[in-house]
């Protein structure tokens, strides 16, 4: 479990240097540039997120959008309280349009910020906590998770574009409060609200990394090999598969709390399919094996929708299309695959050569008259 | 008391009945070997034991406990472990790792969480010594030959240390000097481990053997040693009337 840890050690600080002193000095601390950059990470994070049910624990969630989505409405419900202070009873703007007498009582809890940021880990893992049981419980694996988690993402949009009276509907929550914390004013144009989603991402990255290198990282791996074989060791596979469901679900909850502050508002496509499915792609072009390259996936893949669409406005989606096409037929394990494959390859040169000259040395050395051809190599 | 009791074990497979009313009892500290032709139920019998197959009717006891309905990992915890015909190892694990996933005193998921490095000491270097594997800690179990295969897959059972433990032919596609290597280590196990063998190699059986159980279609043929059943004239003919190897 512990060998690789070095080599995950220097690509964590690499990442992190990236983000934390490459970034901000490439754009040039430009403010704009920042946002847009702090949006591409927090969709690098539930990029991660997904990486770890579906590349650590073979659980392929195509309704990773749906956990991300809670997150994000609840944060924007407390931010949404907060700018609707001088309003009638505090109650937000379209509920006054749609008739709704009195705050509803699910919203109260949302005035407090500490219990908003519970909420938006505990709740998006608490949905997947209770999907996870039935599922892995009833032994449900592969492309059947897949159908069942879309099903329910496309449930859940319904349920929050239907009670508009509750969540806004169609337009969703807008017209937030800036979110303040321990004094500080989230400005999302500015360098410190950069940094501070860029900290979470790393913060992140290294809880979800203690979970995928502990034994419990392990005994997902032989799950995804043989979760027959698994049970014969005495371990309850629902229980490790459901755990590594709920991490994902909370980290995406997460992400969708910090995208709510990167664009000021929350809307129901957070929850919408076409997202959903990008989520997945942007994992399979980094590379579903390590959390650090789906994340890099999730921003690379971004920034080039970014800067293509300005280009070629509709074209962008064929683009992302035949990348993937591309990347399923050319590289199965993304981008880290590919750079993976290549580094076992340089360091399996070494290796060799080390021995050869290794071995050579001691022949040289056994023959006493030291006159023997190899020894010179 | 017996350790292991199997009581009127029946399971039913549509019209077939793979094991039918079978009786038998295991000492703690027994190795027993299990014969008879193919398709006599000795695999479905381990199966039963383990919990893979759900029994149609009588009852497993286990240290005087129903094991009856009990799921596998249930059955693993409490002490019965499970080696399969074909080495079923972690293929994409190295062979440390797979140790790792066998050692499992504790298999719940919070003290998991608290387990970040494998320790090489202990009862992982003497298992790793045992079957030689030492210079292959950080190799793919899939990359290892059939042979280092199958030695991996008994490590591991050494590893979980479980009470009781199940072998489906241990030696299939073994060398002799293997095979006899094998025959050492569970010679070795008896008497703080039971073990449940079945095994076709004649040889191998006569190096381990103290008694030996035949079934034939379902139930119990013919018990006691070696010899006693070798000249029992009912397990000459279902082996000789099933076609098969004269020399059981």
């Amino acid at each position: 479990m512990n060998r690789n840890f070095s080599f995950d050690c220097i690509g964590y600080a690499l990442f992190a240097l990236l983000l934390l002193v490459v970034v901000p000095w490439g754009l040039g601390f430009d403010g704009f540039e920042l946002n847009t950059f702090a949006r591409y990470l927090t969709l690098g994070m539930v990029a991660m997120a997904l990486a770890l049910s579906w590349g650590c624990a073979g659980i392929l969630n195509l309704g990773q959008a749906a956990t991300f989505g809670l997150g994000a409405y609840i944060m924007a419900m407390h931010l949404k309280l907060k700018a609707s202070v001088n309003m009638p009873d505090g109650m937000p703007d379209f509920m006054g349009w749609t008739n709704v007498e009195s705050l509803p009582w699910f919203w109260e809890p949302f005035h407090s910020l500490p219990v908003t940021i519970a909420a938006g880990l505990l709740v998006p893992a608490a949905v997947a906590a209770v999907m996870g049981i039935f599922m892995f419980r009833g032994r449900i694996t592969g492309v059947f998770v897949a159908i069942i988690t879309l099903a329910f993402l496309v449930a859940i949009q319904l349920v929050f574009v239907e009670e508009q009276r509750y969540t806004g509907g169609e337009n969703g929550l807008t017209g937030l409060a800036p979110l303040e914390l321990f004094g500080w004013t989230a400005d999302n144009y500015s360098l410190s609200f950069y940094y501070f989603v860029a900290g979470c991402l790393i913060c992140a990255l290294v809880l979800a990394l203690a979970l995928v290198r502990s034994k419990v990282g392990l005994v997902l791996r032989a799950i995804k090999e043989n979760p027959d074989r698994v049970r014969f060791f005495g371990y309850d596979v629902a229980r490790y598969e459901t755990l590594a469901f709920c991490a994902s679900a909370a980290i995406a909850g997460w992400a969708g709390m910090l995208y709510v502050l990167v664009l000021e508002f929350a809307s129901p496509t957070y929850m919408g399919v076409p997202f959903s499915l990008a989520i997945v792609i942007w994992c399979a072009v980094g590379g579903r094996d390590s959390l650090v390259a789906a994340a890099l996936g999730g921003i690379i893949v971004n920034m080039l929708e970014g800067r293509l669409s300005d280009l070629f406005v509709d074209g962008w989606t064929l683009f992302l299309g035949m990348l993937f096409i591309l990347v399923v037929l050319v590289m199965p394990r993304g981008l880290f695959g590919v750079f993976h494959g290549a580094l076992a390859r340089v360091i399996a040169f070494y290796r060799q050569a080390r021995l050869e000259r290794r071995e050579s040395l001691a022949i040289s050395r056994s023959v006493v008259s030291g006159t023997h051809d190899k020894g010179g190599r | 008391m017996a350790q292991l009791e199997l009581q009127g074990l029946s399971v039913q497979f549509g019209g077939l009945r793979a094991v039918d009313g079978l009786d038998l009892s295991l000492e703690q500290g027994e190795l027993r070997c299990l014969l008879g032709p193919n398709g006599a139920g000795k695999s479905t019998t381990l199966d039963l034991i383990c919990g893979r197959t759900t029994p149609t009717g009588g009852a497993i006891l286990f240290d005087g406990r129903d094991m009856t309905r009990l799921p596998v990992f249930k059955r693993a915890r409490v002490g019965i472990g499970r080696k399969f015909q074909t080495p079923t190892v972690f293929r994409e694990l190295t062979v440390v790792e797979n140790l790792e996933i066998a050692r499992s005193a504790r298999p719940g998921v919070l003290s998991s969480l608290t387990v970040f490095r494998s320790r090489l000491q202990g009862r992982m270097r003497e298992v790793l010594d045992l079957v030689e594997l030492g210079d292959e800690l950080h190799t793919k179990a899939g990359n290892l030959s059939h042979g280092q295969m199958q030695w991996l897959e008994i490590a591991m059972l050494l590893m979980q240390d479980a009470r009781l433990i199940l072998m489906d032919e241990p030696t299939a596609g073994m060398t002799i000097q293997e095979t006899r290597k094998t025959g050492e280590i569970f010679n070795s196990l008896k008497g703080s481990h039971t073990m449940i063998v079945v095994e076709h190699d004649m040889s191998f059986v006569r190096q381990i053997a103290e008694t030996v159980t035949v079934m034939d279609q379902g139930g119990l043929l013919a018990q006691g040693s070696i010899e006693e059943v070798e000249n029992d004239p009912a397990v000459r003919e279902a082996y000789l009337g099933d076609g098969g190897n004269g020399h059981a």
